[in-house]
């Protein structure tokens, strides 16, 4: 199925981070539209797909990550350890037919994505 | 035949050709007193230092490129630091890694180290593109932003980035 998806993971609990706000952009004339904000469900994915197949279009994409206030919610972080700020992963669509699964794994101090699947 | 080989050779062309080179020239490698990569092996940085520890500097802003794609350090990064300043983030320089994934000067130091919002864009798919990886285009990863956070100027930090053309691994290192 075509489409972007996406799926939030605490790897320093170990477990699915829960109520991350992630801001979905496309790149259009140069700026970055905001397609939608949804926020992380109880699995750490999105209860829809970020594009569902039938809006699937080549182009560059963005997703920012609010996870701040995340690790500021979460019991036991001490915020002076918080290194990433709000990660943003920017990525183009090449292949329309494709899906395009981009997961991240984040702890206070690291940050990791990658073509998923 | 060797198909790795003859990439190689391929390779060594492309950088005599054009390839760090323009890297160097379009960065400020020169101004930073970074060491013309010219006549580096077919390989990027192929591996021969050992790694550096930075136990006890003072207060620092670093960085090391690595390229888990050829397992070599990643030489000829060009990367762009900036600053968030309002709405916005304010260039401040723009460094090309040395042969060891390294930049030659701390990002940061000094009077210019200060705690703040940062980005580091490292053009990854042109680092790609340099050694001649084939690849979609434009690719999944292009241009990639780096966000961090220095909290207390009166520490180092350092900036370790993994980095292959499907996706990247940052985080504090030491």
């Amino acid at each position: 199925m075509a489409g972007i998806t996406t799926h939030v993971l605490d790897t320093d609990r170990g477990r699915p981070a829960a109520g991350v706000r992630v801001d979905f952009s496309v790149l259009e004339d140069g700026r970055w539209r905001l397609i939608k904000s949804v926020v992380t469900n109880a699995d750490g994915r999105t209860d829809a797909p970020l594009l569902p197949a039938d809006q699937a279009r080549t182009g560059q994409y963005q997703l920012e990550f609010h996870v701040d206030a995340y690790f500021k919610a979460r019991s036991g972080t001490d915020e002076a350890d918080i290194f990433i700020d709000d990660p943003v992963v920017r990525f183009a669509v090449f292949d329309a037919k494709q899906h395009y699964h981009v997961p991240m794994l984040c702890a206070p101090s690291s940050f990791t994505t990658y073509r998923g699947s | 035949m060797d198909h790795a080989a003859d990439r190689y050779v391929l390779t060594r062309r492309s950088l005599v050709a054009t390839g760090l080179g323009a890297a160097a020239s379009a960065g400020t490698a020169l101004a930073q007193g970074v060491p013309a990569p010219t006549g580096s092996p077919a390989k990027p940085g192929t591996l021969t230092t050992a790694p550096v520890s930075q136990s006890g500097l003072s207060p620092r802003l670093t960085m090391h490129a690595i390229d888990n794609f050829h397992g070599t350090p990643g030489a000829g990064m060009v990367c762009d630091l900036a600053m968030l300043d309002g709405d916005g983030y304010r260039p401040i320089k723009t460094v090309t890694t040395a042969p060891n994934g390294r930049t030659a000067e701390p990002l940061l130091v000094d009077d210019a180290f200060k705690t703040g919002r940062y980005e580091l864009v490292m053009h990854v798919e042109d680092y790609f593109a340099t050694f001649g990886v084939k690849l979609p285009s434009p690719n999944f990863l292009g241009r990639v932003p780096i966000r961090f956070r220095i909290r207390d100027a009166g520490q180092r930090y350092h900036l370790p980035v993994l980095f292959t053309p499907w996706g990247y691994s940052y985080y504090r290192g030491s």
